[in-house]
């Protein structure tokens, strides 16, 4: 029963909700959950150590890409982020594992009467584990007040390919990010060691920035990657030629030996399809992975 | 009465001219921290063709004052220059002004330029409050960026923050300013209008930052970020950034 219930959410895109000019308020502001550790077996294969999950937040097991990595699907059955929402996830890969957690749909921040929807991700990457963070984007609807963190910390021998990633407005609907706030913030460790930390503020006026020249010069999408390996200064090179190939404005740099790619595009399909094709060419080179993503990227 | 007035009034000048001289030399384009071969990805915008006009240069480093390395620069300017007071710690503004630089050669600007900054005040304007804050900076292990050198030598020599923060920004503008004129390229005359121009964005950036309550280091200058990963690979440079 559980598990039809699980393919059913896999396998269908969320029925969007009936759109409205103002989005309801569709829950009380709340505080979810969920904490996924994973460890690798004797046999190779990779197991999960350690489940928690707090309503609304729940996790999917589907079957995976590829049978050596362990794959979670973090699904928000509350349907979207309101000003006041609490959202915390932990993940860790422990020893030997191998594994990659997505989110079952982009996450929409309905616009807020003032409170901050505050994300806090953590995760925690063992010095033989290969992890892959790969969430689908947020999408800001107007008015919306998202303070995001993505804290990362990698022990030397571990490797972590991780993405955020944001969508200004409902462009479908010709609607854009123009009140509201966003932070969008990343701390990354090595060792327990802070090495890279970014952080981007549109506040009060985000067209200003968002049209802004030397800002997002009018992207409707951005997203954002690092890499994490002590061979991440091998795989620069080529990481820049993929970042070239790309049908949308993608590139790449090492700073204190973290990889760190940015792809964006007026369009947000436009973006989302480049940010799949650098990101599938990435995880083959980097990791020796199928150049693909989990069926819930492919809605 | 009057003579304690003229004193203190004689004392404040020599002060304030002593604090003037050194933000002259320190901030001038010949003080020795290479400035000039640093373009913060201007080089590589020209390249792209995003940047080929006087309009479109004072929007470009307006952008970059208000919300990219000059806001972030000028915040951490600002908890550097209180923590050489005792108001904050020390150690996370050099852990921050390390840590957020989007790409290499932004963090070769920082690194470079305030290492440069450091060793050249401290051995031409020996000064034992400065040579500890460098010293409890350095043993973070990190290297000092330049912002955060230039707020630790004007608290170490009791230059006020307003000036201090004002001259800096001047400094970081006129050297962008500089190196659009010889990239894109303009007439010099296209170059003092582009300051003239940026002169009220200056203003209300230093207001900005010294406005009291708490402070939060940011840039959203992505496209910087995407011409300075662009730089990397360009053929032909002038410039290291």
């Amino acid at each position: 029963m559980l598990h039809r219930r699980m393919n059913t959410l896999i396998a269908y895109p969320a029925p969007s909700r009936p759109d409205a000019d103002l989005p309801r308020v569709r829950q009380a502001p709340g505080h979810a959950l969920a904490h996924i550790a994973f460890r690798g077996r004797a046999d190779g294969s990779t197991g999960l150590a350690d489940l928690y999950q707090a309503a609304p937040l729940r996790v999917l097991r589907p079957r995976p890409l590829e049978a050596q990595v362990a794959e979670a699907v973090i699904a928000n059955v509350g349907g979207g982020l309101v000003g006041g929402d609490r959202l915390d996830i932990t993940v860790a890969a422990e020893a030997r594992a191998h594994a990659l957690i997505t989110t079952q749909a982009a996450e929409k921040v309905y616009r807020s009467l003032g409170a901050n929807v505050t994300a806090r991700t953590q995760i925690s990457v063992a010095a033989d584990a290969v992890l892959e963070w790969l969430p689908q984007e947020a999408i800001l609807f107007d008015g919306a007040r998202l303070d995001r963190q993505t804290r990362v910390d990698v022990a030397p021998g571990g490797k972590l390919l991780a993405a955020e990633s944001l969508v200004f407005g409902r462009s479908a609907r010709g609607e854009r990010f123009a009140r509201g706030y966003l932070a969008e913030a990343w701390r990354v460790s090595r060792g327990g060691r802070a090495v890279w930390a970014d952080a981007l503020v549109l506040d009060g006026n985000p067209l200003a920035v968002i049209d802004h020249p030397a800002g997002l010069a009018g992207a409707g999408a951005l997203s954002t990657l690092v890499y994490v390996g002590d061979d991440a200064a091998d795989l620069l090179s080529d990481a820049q030629d993929m970042a070239a190939a790309v049908p949308a404005r993608a590139g790449v740099s090492l700073v204190a030996g973290v990889l760190v790619a940015r792809v964006m595009d007026r369009d947000a399909t436009v973006a989302r399809a480049a940010f799949k094709s650098f990101v599938c060419a990435f995880r083959a080179r980097a990791l020796g992975r199928l150049a693909a993503l989990p069926r819930v990227w492919s809605c | 009465m009057i003579m304690i007035t003229t004193t203190t009034m004689v004392t404040m000048t020599t002060t304030t001219e002593a604090a003037l001289f050194r933000l002259m030399t320190w901030l001038s384009p010949s003080f020795p921290v290479g400035a000039f071969s640093f373009s913060h990805g201007i080089e590589a915008a020209a390249e792209a063709g995003l940047l080929t006009d006087r309009a479109g240069l004072v929007e470009w480093i307006g952008g970059v004052v208000d919300f990219g390395a000059g806001r972030l620069d000028a915040s951490l300017f600002r908890l550097a220059f209180e923590a050489a007071r005792g108001e904050g710690s020390l150690e996370d503004v050099v852990e921050t002004a390390d840590l957020h630089r989007g790409t290499s050669e932004l963090a070769l600007e920082a690194r470079v330029q305030g290492l440069a900054f450091l060793d050249a005040v401290l051995a031409s304007w020996p000064n034992p409050r400065l040579q500890a804050l460098a010293a409890a900076a350095r043993a973070t292990g990190r290297p000092v960026a330049y912002p955060v050198a230039v707020a630790l030598a004007a608290a170490a020599h009791d230059v006020p923050l307003g000036p201090a923060l004002a001259a800096f920004l001047h400094g970081f503008v006129a050297n962008l300013i500089s190196a659009a004129v010889r990239i894109i390229p303009l007439g010099q005359t296209d170059g003092q209008r582009t300051m003239a121009a940026l002169e009220p964005v200056l203003a209300s950036a230093v207001a900005r930052t010294l406005a009291p309550g708490p402070i939060t280091p940011f840039s959203s200058a992505v496209m910087v970020d995407f011409c300075s990963m662009a730089h990397e690979r360009q053929w032909t440079r002038l410039f290291r950034s």
